[in-house]
């Protein structure tokens, strides 16, 4: 079953001469429990195609169903819930909140979805299971970035997302880390989710069930 | 290289000190001679404050001669007149009288408590100036007071004066807790000063008159107020330990000074102080003198010799002029003058024995003023060597001419000590082509011991001598007087 | 410079709603400081403007009947006399219009010399028969002009100019209509006799120096009767009765407004420069010295500053004039006019100084550092701590706010002030209200007056069910015997006075013999008394009596000008003398029911206000502007926290976008900012009711008045509303800048990374 399905996406960015069409009806199926890699230079609209899917931006023209919401269809209350629930994050840069630990940063999320108790649990436990029990105190200015983005990767799967979408999750880390990272990230799409990654890092490739290449708006296999 | 500035910095600092030192000295040290001519105190705006300002130059006046080029200096002597030296606290001050109109005017003055150190400071102006001679033109004293007159003395003689009598310190009408609103109470009232009443009663010094001076009797060394002749009941009030508030209003005050006899007084006085009465310290200094006692005291004091009742003398004011002395003053009550016939034969002889000398006659009621001193002028008419007939007791300068028949003379009085403004005269004889001229200024007092505090209260007395104008006009004040005369020296 | 200020303005072209926005808070603050400069520079200079005008004499004295000779020749001995003339005044006299009557009204009979009016319409009086100048009030009250017609004493008058003469408030302030005659025309119709006078006018040559003509006059006035002396400062006092404690809190407004001025503008500009921090690293990037960038926002903001602050001066002067020019009429003073451009003037300077300044700092400290520095950013540049605040989205606001500690406090010092000038103006207000109301603000513990002889009323009026009890309370005025020109009153009751009037006590101790007495702080320092001078007072009577100052006390009425002593010496000063009876109400009795209870009896009563009747309704507007001042001084606030969010918010951009693309929708992103917010708020307004207690109500009270110790600190009511609005205002805050987070797309705030 399709977690996210894509047809013909479009997006548009500036106007007149500065109009950069950066997806030309782009299609785009991924089942749970698969690991996509969306690959192409930079520039490209990896990023965008990952806010497109992650409900950060709405696409010009196309259907997209994640979820099985059509996002094409939804108001910015839905935009929330489907982030809420549906959609994980993580990006190059990390952007662990500098002033909460990092289990703090974990827990974040979970004050936004009911039963705030057991999501505390779920954190502690992915925590553990991302090897960060002996860090899980410390400030993010503290922490190398392997370990910054590994509790980033734990804060987007404390609300069991059915989609995790990683934006040039290994751009910023050095090889051992990024192999790491990517390690859990094929844990997570083996536990049945769908991760989406954008990168253009072989090893990133490598991993995926399939890579995609995105290439003047358009994906292809 | 350090040790040179720090030399230059001493040398500098001590440089500078010196400057401000020798900057200091130069304007404190030069005593002020106090002439008119060449500075004065001014009120140009009209705000009621006093300033230095611009002198006033001699002015020919030529009504008698025509002018001429002035020569050799034959004398340099001085007027001083109405000191009124006065015993403010004294119970015999009827202050109140002052709201009751003439006779009795200027029975409470706002600068009464300085007039010993208005005459000191006038002592010390007139001693810069350094006279030949000079002259007391009569009303040195208030009440005729024994105290009055010996503070009056001890200051033309110098050394430390005490001004206070009774008690120590003032006790008097102008004290802060008078609330009568018609006296000026200086650590009250505008302008403020604070401290002055305690002030004016401390002990001060007076330099003495270096130059010999000539005492004119007046009708306020001998009279109670000037007008009453003293008695045993008057001195008795004025030694007493009771002072009058104010005057019973069932009292009438007689409007005719002539209806003002000591029998009337002592009938006033007969069931005790005719009004409510307050407590004072009594002094037994303050007796009031008889006529005689005043004379002999004066002559002593101005060695004038003689002793004769009446305080008629004649003296060398300088080698080639005369001062006559004229005793006017009433000893049976009233403030106008009275020259008998005596006097005046006595006048006409002094006249002929000071020969081909020059002579100024001095008085303390102008001569025109009474019958007396107008028979007295009628003989100086015959006398070509009188150059002026000099008085006081109008509190007003006044220079006008007499013309006679023996070329004239001028009569001059002069402005009082105790009201303003303040001055004394300054007179100089100058020998001319054809007889002489006679330049007079006034001379203001110096500052010492609050003296012009006192200048100040009396420009703005309302009832002194700025609102009754008797600075006089330019003409009364500095002036070149021109006689001609036969007389050739 | 010309380029630059093109530049200057090209860019605030470019950025046009916030330039505007800049534009509206200065032109708030500044149109808060036009109406208090309008009022406070009309009333502080009303009365020497009309006395100018007016060439009110220095010195106006009146007396019985007497001749103008022997009067003058008295007059004319004074020093310090510039000038003089005489008057016949006539009260009582009936005046009529179309409509109009009173018979009270009095005529004024001018003889030659200089009027001591000014005439503000038509002519003045040139001698012919039948022409009467009016004063203003009358002219206002009845509708006259000149070349109307007026019946005096039942001649008929043509009105031929109307005249201001600020010796005494206007009709109908002041019962008597006052009209002007000429001696030798209507005056001789009228039958005066040109040879005698009652009033005379004395200009002096040094207004300074009239104490020393005022010891003259005193010192010759034997035999005038009934003398009384007006100075003129002694006219200014009586004007200002009414004004004075108003004018003096006005100043002191004043002084708050652009307190209020200075910290809005400063924080405003700030904000502005925070904001635009990475044109700052261009623009240095570019080569800019840090003089360059600082002048360049300089520039800009004066660009901004000078039309908002002149607009905003010119609105809050032309809303403050019109009141105030009325106010002042009824005073019989004259408004500004032009002499007012001139402080409007001085305030466009300060506020455009203040911005100017405000800006050019912040922007040339920030120009200081490394322009790599600057374009990477703030976020970057904060080292965050372990902070002691609760976990979740409120923690976390507070977290991110307190994490820029420099900025936080003074955000939080801004607002401390804004509080505490908040609560200053309520405090005052109600301060006003009571001054307005309540007797007991002005010492006054008893609430009716009765009139009657106390022997035979007194028993009844105690007799009546809520009355607590019941004095003969003497009141006289009278004049310093030292100082002429100062008035005062003198108030007795026998026994203790605390009962009825109690101000306190700030020196001394309270009356306790027949010679002593407590004078009002106003008093003291007019006469420069202390305890144990001696205050010689000058009855109605022309008697004098003297008391013993053993106590200073705080008391308000008439200015401070008030002494309280016992009866007895006063009765003997003036035997005439009537007392009224002061009643004091049990507490809980309803003044209704007692005043209907006394005229049942026969008696009748009058309530005791605080302030007096001219005055209330001026006290009254003063308290509503205070209200609107304060009104404007919270939307200031909320101005100010609102600037500090959104400054946040935009450098935590990346933050928030990211717990955005974590769910958090706009309601959570409120409860981020509304705990920054509120973390502000916490710190600001303990810290602002500090500051109004200690430091600001204490110091505008001394500003205020001299004479007196205005209780100007907070309640704790007022303390509530103002901490309640705070996080009223923060929450306001909150939700608005969450609407503008809100409207980010995510993905846009996230590429800013």
């Amino acid at each position: 079953m399709n977690v996210v399905s894509a047809r013909g996406l479009t997006k548009t960015y500036g106007r007149g001469r500065a109009a950069r069409k950066v997806l030309d009806a782009a299609d785009l199926d991924v089942s749970g429990g698969e690991m996509v890699a969306v690959a192409g230079r930079s520039g490209s609209g990896k990023s965008t195609l990952l806010h497109l899917i992650g409900g950060l931006d709405r696409p010009d023209a196309g259907t997209l169903e994640v979820a099985g919401s059509r996002l094409d269809r939804l108001t910015e209350r839905g935009f929330t819930d489907l982030r809420r629930h549906q959609v994980g994050f993580i990006f190059q840069f990390f952007h662990l909140v500098p002033e909460l630990t990092g289990e703090e940063n974990v827990a974040m999320p979970t004050r936004l979805v009911n039963g705030h108790s057991s999501g505390l649990a779920r954190a502690r436990a992915l925590i553990r299971e991302l090897g960060l029990d002996e860090v899980s105190g410390r400030l993010p200015h503290t922490l190398s970035g392997g370990e910054q983005q590994r509790f980033a990767i734990a804060r987007a799967l404390v609300n069991e997302p059915a989609v995790l979408l990683a934006d040039e999750p290994t751009g910023n880390l050095d090889a051992d880390a990024a192999r790491t990272v990517l390690r859990h990230l094929r844990a997570v799409a083996s536990g049945g989710r769908a991760v989406l990654l954008a990168t253009h890092d072989e090893a990133a490739a490598e991993i995926a069930d399939r890579v995609v290449h995105l290439d003047g708006g358009r994906l292809r296999a | 290289m350090r040790l040179a500035a720090i030399l230059l910095g001493v040398v500098l600092a001590g440089a500078v000190a010196l400057a401000v030192a020798d900057w200091r000295g130069g304007s404190a040290g030069e005593p002020p001679t106090g002439s008119t001519l060449s500075a004065t105190y001014v009120d140009p705006d009209g705000n009621g404050r006093l300033d230095r300002g611009a002198g006033e130059a001699l002015v020919d006046r030529s009504e008698l001669a025509p002018s001429a080029r002035p020569g050799r200096q034959l004398a340099l002597f001085a007027q001083l007149s109405d000191a009124h030296v006065v015993d403010e606290e004294s119970p015999a001050r009827l202050p109140f009288l002052d709201r009751l109109g003439a006779p009795l005017t200027s029975t409470f003055r706002p600068q009464e408590a300085l007039t010993g150190q208005v005459l000191a400071a006038t002592v010390e102006s007139l001693n810069a100036l350094g006279p030949q001679a000079v002259v007391s033109t009569g009303d040195l004293i208030d009440n005729a007071q024994s105290n009055e007159l010996s503070q009056a003395l001890s200051i033309l003689r110098g050394g430390t004066v005490d001004p206070n009598g009774g008690a120590p310190g003032y006790d008097g009408v102008q004290s802060a807790d008078n609330p009568d609103p018609l006296y000026y109470r200086p650590d009250v009232d505008a302008p403020r000063h604070p401290g002055l009443l305690e002030e004016a009663e401390r002990p001060f010094p007076s330099p003495g008159l270096h130059a010999p001076w000539y005492p004119v009797m007046g009708n306020h060394e001998l009279l109670f107020q000037g007008e009453v002749r003293p008695s045993a009941r008057t001195s008795s009030v004025a030694t007493g330990r009771r002072a009058l508030l104010r005057l019973d209003p069932s009292v009438e005050i007689p409007t005719d000074e002539r209806a003002l006899t000591p029998d009337l007084v002592d009938r006033l006085l007969s069931g005790g102080l005719p009004g409510p009465t307050a407590g004072t310290p009594p002094d037994r200094s303050r007796r009031q003198l008889p006529a005689e006692g005043v004379a002999r005291r004066l002559r002593g004091a101005g060695d004038v010799g003689g002793r004769r009742p009446l305080l008629d003398y004649s003296f060398d004011i300088a080698p080639g002029v005369r001062g006559i002395a004229l005793d006017a003053a009433r000893r049976d009550g009233g403030a106008k003058g009275r020259l008998g016939p005596g006097q005046i034969e006595w006048l006409s002889r002094e006249l002929d024995r000071a020969g081909r000398r020059w002579v100024v006659v001095f008085s303390h009621q102008p001569l025109d003023s009474f019958a007396g001193g107008r028979r007295a002028l009628a003989v100086l008419d015959r006398s070509p060597g009188v150059v002026a007939a000099v008085a006081g007791h109008t509190h007003r300068n006044s220079i006008v001419p007499r013309r006679s028949p023996s070329g004239g003379y001028w009569l001059v009085t002069t402005g009082a000590l105790i009201d303003y403004p303040q001055q004394s005269r300054a007179f100089r004889l100058l020998q001319t082509a054809n007889g002489v001229a006679l330049e007079t200024w006034m001379v203001d007092h110096s500052e010492a011991n609050l003296a012009g505090v006192s200048r100040e209260l009396a420009f703005l007395d309302a009832q002194g001598g700025r609102p009754r104008g008797n600075a006089g006009t330019r003409l009364d004040r500095n002036a070149r007087l021109f006689k001609a005369s036969s007389i050739r020296r | 410079m010309i380029a630059s200020a093109r530049g200057a303005w090209s860019r605030l072209r470019g950025r046009r709603g916030r330039s505007l926005l800049a534009a509206a808070g200065i032109a708030a603050v500044a149109a808060m400081m036009g109406t208090a400069t309008t009022v406070a520079y009309g009333l502080a200079t009303g009365f020497d403007r009309a006395a100018e005008r007016a060439d009110l004499p220095d010195l106006i004295a009146r007396f019985e009947p007497e001749q103008v000779d022997e009067v003058d020749a008295r007059v004319e001995a004074l020093p310090n006399v510039a000038s003089r003339s005489y008057r016949q005044e006539a009260t009582e006299v009936p005046l009529a219009s179309a409509g109009q009557a009173t018979s009270s009204g009095a005529v004024h009979v001018v003889g030659d010399g200089r009027r001591g009016y000014a005439i503000v319409a038509g002519d003045d009086l040139s001698g012919a028969g039948d022409e009467v100048v009016v004063e203003r009030g009358l002219a206002d009250a009845w509708g006259l002009a000149p070349g109307d017609r007026l019946s005096v004493a039942g001649v008929d008058a043509r009105i031929v100019g109307v005249a201001v003469a600020p010796d005494n408030v206007a009709f109908p302030l002041a019962s008597a209509p006052r009209v002007y005659v000429a001696s030798q025309g209507l005056g001789a119709q009228l039958g005066a006799d040109p040879g005698l006078t009652n009033m005379a006018l004395i200009w002096s040559q040094d207004p300074s120096r009239l104490d020393t003509t005022l010891v003259q006059a005193r010192a010759v006035s034997f035999g005038i009767d009934n003398l009384r002396f007006l100075t003129r400062a002694g006219v200014q006092v009586q004007l200002d009765e009414a004004a004075g404690i108003v004018i003096a809190l006005l100043i002191a407004f004043s002084a708050a407004a652009l307190g209020v001025a200075g910290v809005t503008l400063g924080a405003t500009a700030r904000a502005e420069v925070q904001r635009r921090l990475e044109t700052i690293g261009v623009m240095r990037g570019l080569g800019f010295s840090r003089i360059g960038v600082a002048a360049q926002y300089g520039l800009e903001a004066v660009i901004v500053a000078v039309p908002a602050g002149a607009l905003g001066l010119g609105v809050g002067a032309l809303l403050a004039y019109g009141p105030s020019a009325r106010l002042l009429e009824s005073l019989n003073e004259l408004p500004p006019g032009a002499a007012l451009l001139a402080p409007l003037a001085g305030c466009l300077l300060v506020i455009v100084g203040l911005v100017a300044l405000a800006t050019m700092w912040p922007a040339w400290r920030a120009a200081s550092r490394r322009p790599a520095e600057i374009l990477r950013g703030a976020e970057l540049t904060a080292r965050p701590r372990r902070l002691p605040y609760p976990a979740g989205f409120f923690g976390l606001g507070a977290r991110l706010v307190a994490a820029r500690v420099g900025r936080t406090a003074a955000t939080v010092s801004v607002l401390a002030v804004s509080t505490a000038l908040v609560l200053l103006m309520l405090a005052l207000a109600t301060r006003l209200d009571a001054l307005q109301n309540d007797p007991a603000s002005l010492g006054k513990r008893y609430q009716l007056t009765v009139n009657g002889a106390p022997d035979s009323t007194l028993p009844v009026v105690r007799d009546v069910p809520g009355v607590a009890a019941a004095a003969p309370r003497y009141e006289a005025s009278a004049a310093d015997s030292f100082q002429l020109g100062e008035t005062f009153k003198l108030i007795a009751f026998p026994g203790d006075h605390t009962e009825y009037e109690s101000p306190p006590v700030t020196e001394g101790r309270r009356v306790q013999t027949a010679g002593e007495a407590e004078i009002g702080a106003g008093l003291a320092n007019a006469l420069g008394a202390r305890r144990g001078s001696t205050i010689a007072a000058q009855l109605g009577s022309g008697r004098e009596v003297r008391f013993r100052v053993v106590g200073i006390v705080a008391a308000l009425g008439n200015e401070g000008r008030v002494a309280y002593v016992r009866p007895t010496r006063l009765l003997e000063g003036d035997p005439g003398l009537t007392p009224a009876i002061a009643v004091r109400l049990s507490p809980g009795a309803d003044p209704a029911q007692v005043t209907s209870e006394l005229r049942s009896r026969g008696i009748d009563t009058a309530a005791v206000g605080a302030a007096t009747s001219s005055s209330r309704e001026f006290l009254g507007v003063l308290a509503d502007v205070l209200r609107v001042v304060a009104i404007v001084n919270i939307l200031i606030a909320l101005f100010i926290l609102t600037q500090s969010l959104a400054l946040t918010a935009l450098e935590r951009r990346p933050t928030l976008a990211v717990l955005r693309a974590g769910g958090a929708g706009r309601r959570e992103v409120a409860l981020v900012l509304a705990g920054g917010a509120t973390l502000v708020v916490a710190l600001a307004a303990p810290a602002g009711v500090v500051l109004e207690r200690a430091v600001l109500g204490p110091a505008v009270a001394d500003m205020a008045v001299d004479y007196v110790t205005l209780p100007l600190s907070a309640d704790v009511g007022q303390i509530t509303f103002a901490v309640l609005g705070l996080l009223l205002l923060a929450l306001t805050a909150a939700l608005w800048v969450a609407r503008q987070v809100g409207r980010t797309p995510i993905a846009v705030a996230l590429r800013e990374e």
